[in-house]
């Protein structure tokens, strides 16, 4: 459904987009994640010929964004960060509007802009004016503009953005459910999001794409930035020193607690478990031992790891 | 067509439910009424080589609405839809940025055509009410109403092209009006430059100038040349305006 080959971005004086190859096939849910200035939104403005690229190859549909870019656009249905609309339409009029602009006619115009309205729960507001709904409805209402014309794909940028977590879960809801039967493209920098909806993540920072895959594999990927970690009462340096002896630890931290315990988070191998050496060696040495537990990667420490290490 | 008919809808409910139009008409329906007085009066004053028509072009109160209402017509068009990030929903839509364009001026022309409507009553009412005794001269109200219009036109295009530039109204308002009284104010060196004995210089200016084709036009001399003028200027507005919506996707 999309395919993007080497997509080079640069706006004057920086690279937002670096040489970024990837694909997303038809019915799949892709989560795009990312923190602040990674290049989601402008990737996305990319596929839906709205900027151009300086480089690199778009198609969506099997028509490129560029070329044929009228073609394209049909195929997507795009909200943009923020979802920006116009406050002196109404909502039914607006749905009309932007329903009648690409393509529905007649009839069927109107059945589609009820169906859309009922999909998104906007069926109570639909005379209201725009300007003056709260911001969970106007995020409906962009969902429900990027649905109307039925199409194949929707590009979603931040769609929760902003709302509370009660309507966070309505509108994961809407998108799960959207991904039955439609090809998403969401970008998030919420992890959570990506775990409730999406089949695969795309993790990109400062412009290039740092893994691919899904929620489940870079957990299991990531294991090695799992930890074991117990609280005891013994000396820093000489907990330190006694662990750091094992093998397959890397590394030993601590931390002093306030009650005159501390907390040791030991760093191993991947894929290692030295949890019964460590054990074993707590006892022989005879620490106070309160707290002895194994931490997993979890999705949160996978994107910290993969953002961070510059 | 039919993306540009559904686009110009838009425009057209966005500028007739807005406050603002209503003050713009309600502003020029005022100055226009005095004018209208105020060349009245001075028919009845003394005896004069012009007619009524002709007079109402020329009060300084004409002047006073006019060049004040392109800006405030076309100031919002495109700088509102950049501010709103509504252009990024137009341009992601199956919309040319060439039927977007030509949608917000023909919207404008609508409007400024209906501004004027009110004043052109005024002038049939006066027939009316004097029973026929002021005959309305043919030549110059059709002279009047063809310059005015050939003016928005280019007006309009000037202001648009403005209102694209930039995301802020105000400014693209201010920007309107300075380019709309540099255009005209070449008359005025033309009128300077040919007391200046400068002629051949003059003449070009003259062939550019709205001073000199107001005065033409609404005496009822209806000339050709200014037709072609203002309509390809305005068109070369047009493309510069579309050209601005589509910078964007110039390759860098
Ligand atoms: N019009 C522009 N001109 C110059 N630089 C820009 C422009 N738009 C974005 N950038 C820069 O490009 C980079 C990528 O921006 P982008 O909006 O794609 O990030 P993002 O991943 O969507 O971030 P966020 O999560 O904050 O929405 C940022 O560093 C931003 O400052
Ligand atoms: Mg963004």
């Amino acid at each position: 459904m999309i395919e993007v080959e080497h997509l080079t971005k640069r706006y004057p004086g920086r690279t937002a987009v670096d040489d970024v190859s990837f694909s997303v096939g038809a019915g799949e849910v892709v989560g795009f994640l990312g923190p602040n200035g990674a290049g989601k939104s402008t990737t996305m403005k990319i596929l839906t010929s709205y900027l151009p690229a300086t480089s690199g190859r778009v198609t969506v549909a099997g028509h490129d964004v560029f070329a044929d870019s009228i073609k394209a656009r049909r195929a997507i249905g795009y909200m943009p960060e923020n979802v920006p609309l116009y406050d002196d339409f109404r909502v039914k009029e607006y749905l009309t509007f932007r329903a009648k602009l690409k393509g529905l006619g007649g009839r069927d115009c109107r059945r589609r802009v009820g169906e859309v309205m009922d999909l998104c729960g906007l069926a109570d507001v639909r005379k209201k004016m725009i300007g003056t709904l709260s911001k969970g409805y106007r995020q409906r209402v962009g969902l429900a503009d990027a649905l109307v014309h039925r199409p194949q794909l929707l590009i979603l940028d931040e769609p929760t953005n902003g709302l509370d977590p009660n309507q966070i879960r309505q509108v994961r809801e809407l998108i799960r459910r959207l991904g039955e039967n439609h090809t998403i493209l969401l970008s998030t920098h919420i992890l959570t999001e990506v775990e409730a909806t999406c089949g695969r993540v795309i993790i990109i920072d400062h412009g290039r794409i740092k893994a691919s895959d899904t929620p489940e594999a870079l957990q299991q990927r990531l294991r090695s930035a799992g930890a074991i970690e117990f609280e005891a009462q013994a000396g820093a340096e000489e907990v330190a020193a006694a662990v750091r002896a094992l093998p397959q630890v890397r590394r030993v931290l601590c931390d002093d607690l306030e009650d005159g315990w501390r907390r040791f988070t030991v760093r191993v191998d991947p894929g290692a478990d030295p949890r019964a050496e460590i054990a074993a060696l707590i006892g022989t040495l005879g620490w106070p031992l309160r707290e002895f537990v194994r931490r997993q990667a979890s999705l949160e420490d996978v994107f910290v790891e993969l953002t961070q290490n510059q | 067509m039919r993306v540009f008919l559904i686009l110009l809808g838009k425009e057209l409910r966005q500028f007739f439910l807005s406050p603002l139009a209503y003050v713009v008409i309600l502003l020029f329906m005022l100055i226009n009424g005095v004018s209208f007085y105020a060349s009245i009066s001075a028919l009845t004053r003394s005896t004069s080589a012009h007619n009524i028509v002709t007079w109402m072009f020329r009060t300084p109160w004409f002047y006073l609405s006019y060049f004040a209402v392109f800006p405030l017509i076309t100031m919002r068009l495109l700088a509102e839809e950049r501010k709103l990030g509504t252009l990024e929903t137009m341009m992601t839509a199956p919309v040319r940025a060439s039927q977007l364009v030509l949608s917000k001026y023909a919207a404008a022309v609508i409007f400024y055509i209906v501004l004027w409507l009110p004043s052109l009553a005024n002038l049939y009412l006066f027939q009316y009410v004097t029973a026929g005794a002021a005959d309305l001269p043919r030549g110059p109200l059709i002279g009047s109403y063809g310059i005015v219009l050939l003016m928005g036109l280019l007006y309009l295009a000037m202001g648009l092209f403005a209102s694209s530039l930039s995301r802020n109204q105000i400014v693209a308002a201010i920007l309107a009006l300075t380019l709309i009284l540099l255009h005209y104010l070449v008359g005025f060196v033309a009128v300077h430059l040919s007391s200046a004995r400068m002629l051949d210089l003059s003449e070009i200016l003259n062939y550019i100038a709205s001073v000199e084709h107001l005065s033409l036009f609404t005496s009822g001399l209806v000339d050709t040349r200014p037709v072609v003028y203002y309509i390809s200027l305005a068109a070369f507005f047009l493309f510069l305006t579309h050209q601005v919506i589509e910078f964007r996707r110039w390759k860098t």
